[in-house]
This record gives structure tokens, sequence and C-alpha cells, in this order.
């Protein structure tokens, strides 16, 4: 556990470090994906299909609010539909006004979560999105992961319905729209997908605030058994064809996700747990205290003194500073990797008050 | 000599004002009913847009039989339908804005106290009103 909270703190030090080019990389690579993936499930207008056009978008979101890569995608996916159809994309284009007038002025900084549903609902692994935002996020995120998934099914619709629809003459108008608004609206397993992912969100949710030991990992373990019960629930009423195998599988790999994002929000220590009691004049406080699991990031530095002078050349002087240690006393040499287990010694000078930063000069040694 | 409490409280305000802040700050700049009938008239009007959006679409989803069913049906009864319907909906909706904007307004409040809060504490760190090289810049 040392080691990975080692890991953890090197991760999150690495991140402070390089954050700004960390975070245009990751946008980059998502509005890759996305686009990418619109392309390669869609394609109906091959002028977008082209990786020269994706590079450059993706670049541009790169270093645009990440609400950007929400906008490009669902340019992207409308232009595809109105290569199919204009009567298709006029469907799609109502969907969408309708999600963002009704719902993203509210909560513009869940739109994240509306890009990442219809993405791993196309990987089919979408049961990783409801754990993961009932763990991370507020219970609004419940409309985001219903819009998600509504995205996923208009699309599948409109993938499903695109040869039939190639095919209507055009004067058909009402015929196509119809085709299109009934896959969408009476989408049984839309419906039983939203159900089971807007409970398996609140079920996480509520779980994780409480106050119990585990609360996090009960959470989890409970939002995924609500899931797939009321996927069960929702085939067996309906007979809607859900891979309950699928199900399976893919909960549990959400419930290995969920594990790491506990790993790094949510690392205590319940066995050092402390409850305590005080009063005050107007209430009587009964706390619970859990600790946070923590271990500072070894860091290395290594000061040559002076390579060429005779007397001193010959040794190489190590400086070594952990998480509060004062360099006035001799401290143990850290390897990278080897933590507090080494038992090897190195000369260490410092100054009586501790000044880690203290330069020895050659000459101090020739006296 | 670096004081580490001021220290902390400027990194976390900077930080608020950066992110959390920002928000609230705009919030804040408004009066409670200036900032929620705002909201809840832009929501009227996006309320109306959808809704015109849905009727369209139900028009248009099979708008042949629309067309032959318009000579025979009371006009009156269906525009009262339409209507009832619709102040049913941007009634909602205005009503669920006036709840989420009232707690919103609230909580950036008590966010934006708490903020000056500490930037009254940070003012006396300084030994004061006198000294407002941070404390005044700032605000």
């Amino acid at each position: 556990m040392t080691g990975l909270l080692e890991i953890k703190e090197k991760i999150k030090s690495f991140y402070g470090k390089y954050e700004t080019f960390i975070l245009p990389v990751v946008k980059f690579l998502l509005a890759f994906i996305v686009l990418n993936t619109l392309n390669g499930k869609m394609g109906y207008m091959t002028k977008l299909d082209n990786v020269a056009i994706v590079l450059i978008v993706a670049l541009m979101c790169s270093f645009l609010p990440t609400n950007c890569i929400v906008l490009f995608g669902t340019v992207f996916s409308l232009l595809h539909m109105y290569a199919l159809s204009l009567e298709v994309a006029l469907v799609g284009l109502c969907v969408f006004l309708l999600m963002f007038l009704l719902y993203f002025r509210f909560s513009p900084g869940d739109s994240l979560l509306v890009i990442l549903t219809p993405l791993l609902c196309a990987w089919k692994i979408p049961y990783v999105i409801p754990i993961a935002a009932g763990l991370v996020c507020a219970p609004t995120a419940v409309i985001s992961v219903g819009c998600g998934v509504t995205v996923h099914y208009l699309l599948q619709t409109v993938i499903t319905s695109g040869p039939a629809v190639k095919t209507m003459a055009d004067s058909e108008t009402t015929a196509k729209l119809r085709l299109i608004v009934d896959g969408l609206v009476k989408n049984r397993e839309m419906l039983v997908m939203i159900a089971a992912f807007a409970v398996t969100v609140m079920v996480v949710y509520l779980i994780r605030r409480l106050s119990i030991d585990y609360a996090w990992t009960i959470a989890m373990v409970a939002g995924a058994m609500a899931d797939i019960v009321i996927l069960l629930i929702g085939d067996l009423l309906y007979d809607i064809n859900i891979s309950i195998l699928g199900a399976l599988l893919g909960s549990v790999l959400a419930l290995a996700v969920a594990k790491v994002l506990e790993f790094f929000r949510f690392c205590v220590d319940y066995s050092r747990t402390e409850k305590v009691q005080f009063e005050d004049d107007e209430y009587y406080y009964y706390v619970k205290a859990v600790p946070k699991m923590m271990v500072a990031a070894p860091t290395k530095t290594v000061k040559k003194i002076n390579a060429q002078r005779s007397r001193v050349s010959e040794r190489s002087v190590t400086t070594e500073r952990t998480g509060g240690r004062r360099s006035g006393a001799p401290v143990r040499s850290q390897r990278a990797g080897s933590g507090y287990k080494s038992r090897e010694r190195s000369i260490t000078y410092g100054s009586a008050d501790g000044d880690p930063d203290l330069e020895i000069q050659p000459e101090d040694y020739e006296e | 000599m670096l004081n580490e409490e001021r220290v902390i409280l400027m990194t976390h305000m900077a930080s608020y004002e950066a992110g959390e802040g920002k928000k609230n700050v705009k919030i804040g700049n408004y009066f409670r009913s200036d900032y929620i009938s705002v909201q809840v008239l832009k929501s009227l009007i996006c309320g109306t847009i959808a809704f015109a959006i849905v009727f369209a679409l139900y028009i248009f989803y099979d708008f042949e039989m629309f067309m032959q069913e318009l000579y025979k049906m009371d006009l009156i009864t269906f525009a009262k339908d339409v209507l009832i319907c619709y102040a049913a909906t941007v009634a909602g909706y205005g009503v669920l804005t006036y709840i989420i904007c009232t707690y919103r307004y609230a909580r950036a409040k008590n966010s934006l106290k708490r903020y000056y809060h500490n930037l009254k504490k940070l003012n006396s760190s300084y030994g004061g009103g006198a000294s407002g090289k941070s404390a005044g810049g700032r605000k």
C-alpha cells in the first residue's frame, strides 16, 4: 500500500507540475477519440471522415474550454445526420436544443458526462458512468447521465434507421421524421437504461455520503447491484434483450474503475478512526474523524560540491530531503523506489539551524 | 519573514477568486430578487422555445393526419388545450428555476461572506486598515 501511495503522490506532484501541458493533451485525446468514434459509427458525410479535419478540430478543442468538445461533437453528429437526410438532422437538432435549453443552461459543468456516456455506451461499457458519477458528482448528474444515454440512443437510432432512410424518397418527409422520433420515443431499452442509471447514481451518491466505515466501497457495490437488478427487471417487463452477461462484466469493470477513483479521491484509514465528543454553549458535538492515508513523495537532490579539488572530490556529497525532515542531522539515504528501507548512510552537511539550502564552500574543508 | 498563515490564506483566496469565486461574485452583484427574476425570465424564454420545438415535432410527426383533422376539430378547444400545456410546462420550469436560483443565491452569498471574512482577517494580519497592499487590491 505504501508503494501505491507513493506512486499516487508522484502522480499528483507530476500533474501539479505539468498541468499546463497535461490538460490540453487529455482534451485533445478525448476530442480525437470522440470525433473519430462518431466518424467511424456514422460516417455519412465523407468529407468529415478525414483524419486531417479531426486532428485540426481536436487541436482546437485542446486549448478551448471542455464544453467545446460537446459543441464540436454535436456539430459533427448533426452534419452526419444532415448528410443522411435533412429530416433526421432536424430531429437531432431538436433533441440537442431541448437538452441545451432545459438543462445545460443550469449545469454546464456536467457536459463531460454527456460526452463520456455515449462514448462508453458505444464501447459497450456504459456501467462505469453511473457509479463514477455517483461517487464524484452531485446528484444532478442523474440528468446529465440521462441526457448522455438519450444522445447514445439517438445516434443508435439514426445508425440503425440509416439504410431505411436512404431508400425512402425525398417526398416522404414525415415518414422519415416519424421513423426517427418513434425509434427514440418508443425505445423501451433507452427508458430502462435511463431508469437504471438514475437509480444507480442516486444509490451510490446517498450511500457514499453516509457516516459509515467503507462507505465508498459499499456505495459502489450497492450501485452496481441496483443497476443489474433494474436492468433484469426491465428485461423481464419489456423484453428488451439487454445482455446480462455484458452487464455483469461491465459492472465488474465499473467496480475496478470505481476503486481506482476511490484511491485517488477518498483514500482513508478506517483503523485510525477517532470519535470525539465535546460541547460548547449551544451544542453537543459528536465528531468522527477518519485520517487520510498519506505518504510524502520521496524526492532526491544530488549536490556535487566540487568535482575537481583533490580532498573533497573523492567523496560525493549527497543531501536528501523528505517531507518534514530537517537536514541538520544525518539522514538515511533514499533511493527512488526503495522507500525508507535502505540502510545505506551518506554524509550530509547541514547548518546548525538546520537550513537545508546551505551551500558548503570547498575552502571550509581545506581549512 | 514569511508569514505562513498569511500565505495559506492568500493562496486559498486566490484559488477561490480564480475558480468558484468568479461565478459567485457575478451572482453577488445582483440583489436577490433581481437575480431570481432575470433567471426566471430566461427560463420562461427557454421554456417557450422548448415547447415550440416539441409542439412542432408533434405537428410534423403526423402532418397529413393533422391537416385532415384540422377541418373537423374544434379549433378553440385545441388552442385551449395547447395553451394549458404550454402554461403548465413553462410554469413548472419557472418554479424549478426559482427553487434552484434561490438555493444558488443563498450558497453564493454564504461563500462570498466567508471570502470577505478571510479578506478582513488578511487585512488585520497586516496591522488593520493601514496597509491595504494586498487586501485592498483584491477587493
